[in-house]
């Protein structure tokens, strides 16, 4: 729908705006970009730093432009002595409830409150800092730390953990001096029904909400001459590290990653696409089956460990439509310390696998109690020198944290040369990589599905229906003369929309996707700040691109997948498959 | 099983509370406000709490923001009386941080330094000592107020009148905070 056009004035010249729009975004509309902090488009609109105050005529006080909208001939002024000063007195009296500490801060340098502090001219202190204790770090969840005192209350975290994902994990409490962001009686993230997505750690302008990081740990296991170090790479890494390392948004860099990670000195470069295609074969047969033998349908994929935890906390009488399936990267794991560890020779407990996510979520899911089954694979083969448990990935990092190792080396990323992943498990297929696109797994999943079931070729591989950012997708394929019809969504809250559909015995679906992050796991909490739809978008073409690069497009064609059932797991949801590549979820309290 | 019971109750209670606001806007300050009242002496327990988050499909971090929004709300239970000692500017140049002293060290009580409004009670239960940033009764400074009700110009001595007057009382004379 078009909407109407209006004229305004803004610093003399007429412009042309959309009727109803904010007078920070039709600005942005044409062209000017007003400073702004505790605004961010689609997340919140918080109006309380008033940086972006400009003059409008008839009134007497400066207008905060992110929550004030244009009207028919309206005069605004952008740039006046007023503004400037008043803009710059109004960040330096949040600067004065903020620690200066940028050279220690984990946002240094990508930071939006330092950068505004230097575009805005902030070179004195002029007011006296307010804090007068120091507010302890919340270090409860095993994937983020928030750190009050670097907090500026722009709302924008609490916005996204309410709207976006309708977890509603924090909220501030007090007022006024002693206002904070915290959860329910301060009782830290860990303890409360926060998923760990993290999409608050890529909200947060400040270093208020980090990941909790576990590089050092990987430095020493690096070191370490006992210590075997098998590092896995999500699908949405390759098209994000190239970001985090000051490529364009977006940059396909799967060979330079490799080289990379290779550099850093990891003894073998593996991919958690194997293990998606994995997934496919295990998940695709789990969904054959319960359409066979009337199972609980609709069958939810479980890739993501934000949206496990959410319906463990929120829909626990729905946990049996979700796929028994671990996820690639605790198959991934779970191969690792088992098939591959025999293969090679190598004592399971000395192996310590790492993976790279695009989420913070993944942190949690590595640190799960039941996420140790090669453990149990060994000890009931009475194989293990030590009787204490070891869980099947070790650590998990995310992008940023990556790209952090990466810089500690002084690795020049953009000039390395393409190198490939290492064998067994680094092959994969097209279906693989598009994990990382909302709608990927949906994809991957029918592109073997329809095969395996029909015993017929696809003519065509791509299933457009499911691809793109729309929040809740349909698509409806023809099997054997019969509808399926599936669904794939992206954040918490449509999820939660399809989960209603659910619990009301309404679902027309057979399978539904389920991705915690707006716009799949290339839009994760563990990814390069910033995170925008424009950057989504851009990441999103990359991953399709890739799929096309790959060659073989089908979970089911890939060489090394078959081979790994012909010589272990011997067919999908079989007796090993059952013990290492599948799991159980329980209910949580809210 | 007794304490099954003890929750029925309470849980009947809360139900009739939560249907007496529905559908009226501003139910949850209401409801939170009624429960305390009624909840021996005057706090929201948890469990409360979370039975309000859930019937009225709240989240819980909404609901901790709200109660330590309002000072009026309660997380841990109050003595039987509540001497509010107003911080204000009049009533602190007229001698308001001496009261407060004062009481406290008549109570037994030791303050510490913490953030925003304080609040004290005595192991007994029998006393609450709070601090508020201005009653708006500045003309009659210094004022505290005793279970709601406003005494101004005061003084130690008859600050210790009044509390030894209600430490002889059986029952609270009634109970809301400022």
């Amino acid at each position: 729908m078009m909407r109407k056009k209006i004229n305004i004035i803004i610093d003399g010249k007429d412009y042309l705006v959309d009727e109803g729009t904010t007078i920070l975004n039709a600005c942005k509309e044409v062209g000017i970009n007003i400073p702004h902090l505790c605004y961010m488009e689609d997340v919140s609109s918080n109006a309380s730093c008033a940086i972006c105050c400009i003059e409008v005529k008839g009134s007497k006080k400066l207008v905060r432009s992110c929550s004030y909208s244009v009207w028919a001939d309206m005069e605004i002024t952008t740039n006046s002595e007023r503004i400037r000063k008043a803009r710059k007195t109004n960040l330096e009296l949040i600067l004065a409830n903020h620690p200066d500490d940028c050279l220690k801060c984990d946002r240094n340098q990508n930071c939006e409150l330092q950068k505004l502090a230097w575009e805005l001219g902030v070179r004195e202190q002029h007011y006296a800092k307010t804090r007068t204790k120091i507010l302890p770090l919340d270090t409860s969840s095993p994937s983020l730390i928030r750190d009050p005192n670097k907090c500026i209350l722009c709302n924008r975290c609490i916005s996204v953990c309410s709207e976006v994902q309708t977890v509603n994990a924090i909220d501030v409490t007090g007022r006024g001096l002693h206002s904070r962001v915290t959860t329910f009686m301060d009782r830290g993230l860990g303890s409360s029904v926060c998923t760990n997505c993290g999409q608050c750690s890529l909200v947060c302008p400040t270093g208020a909400i980090v990941e909790k990081s576990d590089i050092s740990s990987i430095w020493r296991d690096i070191y370490d001459p006992d210590i075997f170090t098998v590092i896995q790479t999500a699908p949405a890494i390759r098209i994000g590290i190239g970001e985090a390392m000051g490529m364009e948004s977006g940059a396909l860099v799967t060979g330079k990653m490799v080289a990379g990670i290779r550099k850093l000195g990891f003894d073998r470069v593996f991919d958690t696409q194997f293990t998606a295609d994995l997934t496919i074969m295990e998940e695709g047969h789990e969904l054959i089956k319960r359409i066979s033998t009337g199972g609980t349908l609709p069958m939810i994929t479980s890739c993501s460990p934000g949206w496990i935890k959410f319906i463990e906390h929120f829909f626990p009488q729905q946990l049996a439509n979700i796929s028994t399936c671990k996820s690639p990267q605790q198959m991934f794991g779970a191969l690792a310390k088992t098939w591959y560890a025999e293969q090679a020779g190598l004592d399971p407990e000395k192996i310590r696998v790492i993976s790279v996510m695009p989420c913070t979520a993944k942190k949690y899911e590595a640190e799960r109690p039941e996420m140790n089954s090669a453990f149990h694979y060994w000890k009931e083969r009475k194989k293990l020198k030590n009787r204490s448990g070891f869980p099947d990935v070790d650590y998990a990092l995310t992008t940023r944290e990556l790209a952090r190792m990466f810089r500690e080396t002084g690795l020049d990323f953009a000039g390395l040369p393409e190198e490939e992943f290492d064998n067994p498990l680094g092959k994969s297929t097209g279906a693989a990589v598009i994990f990382g696109a909302t709608g990927g797994v949906m994809e991957a999943a029918l592109r073997t599905a329809y095969e395996v079931l029909t015993g017929t070729t696809l003519d065509k591989v791509e299933f457009a229906d499911v691809r793109g950012m729309e929040g809740i997708k349909e698509a409806e394929i023809d099997i054997k003369g019969k509808p399926v019809r599936v669904a794939v969504a992206h954040t918490l809250k449509n999820a939660r929309k399809l989960l209603d559909e659910i619990k009301e015995g309404k679902s027309p679906y057979a399978f539904i996707e389920v991705m915690a992050c707006p716009g799949g796991c290339l839009g994760g909490g563990g990814q390069p700040i910033p995170t925008t739809w424009e950057i989504r978008k851009k990441r999103a073409e990359s991953i399709y691109r890739e799929d096309i690069n790959l060659g073989i497009r089908k979970s089911h064609e890939n060489p090394e997948i078959q081979a790994l059932y012909r010589d272990f797991l011997i067919k999908p949801l079989g007796e090993i498959s059952h013990h290492l590549l599948h799991t159980s979820y329980s209910q949580k309290s809210v | 099983m007794k304490s099954s019971k003890v929750q029925q109750i309470d849980n009947s209670l809360y139900d009739s509370i939560i249907a007496g606001y529905r559908g009226k806007p501003g139910d949850l300050l209401s409801v939170l406000e009624d429960i305390q009242t009624a909840t021996p002496h005057s706090y929201l327990t948890e469990p409360a709490i979370r039975y309000v988050a859930e019937k009225m499909k709240v989240p819980l971090s909404r609901i901790y923001s709200v109660i330590t929004f309002y000072s009026f709300f309660n997380l841990n239970p109050q003595g039987d009386h509540t001497v509010t000692v107003c911080r204000g500017t009049a009533c602190h140049t007229r001698g308001s941080r001496a009261l407060l002293a004062d009481i406290m060290i008549k109570l037994g009580l030791n303050e510490e330094e913490t953030g925003g409004e304080t609040s004290y009670t005595t192991d007994d239960m029998r006393f609450t000592v709070r601090t508020v940033a201005c009653f708006g009764q500045c003309a009659l400074a210094p004022v505290i107020a005793v279970d709601g009700v406003i005494f101004s110009h005061m003084t130690s001595e008859k600050l210790e009148a009044i509390i030894k007057k209600l430490s002889s009382a059986k029952k609270p004379v009634r109970r809301r905070n400022p």
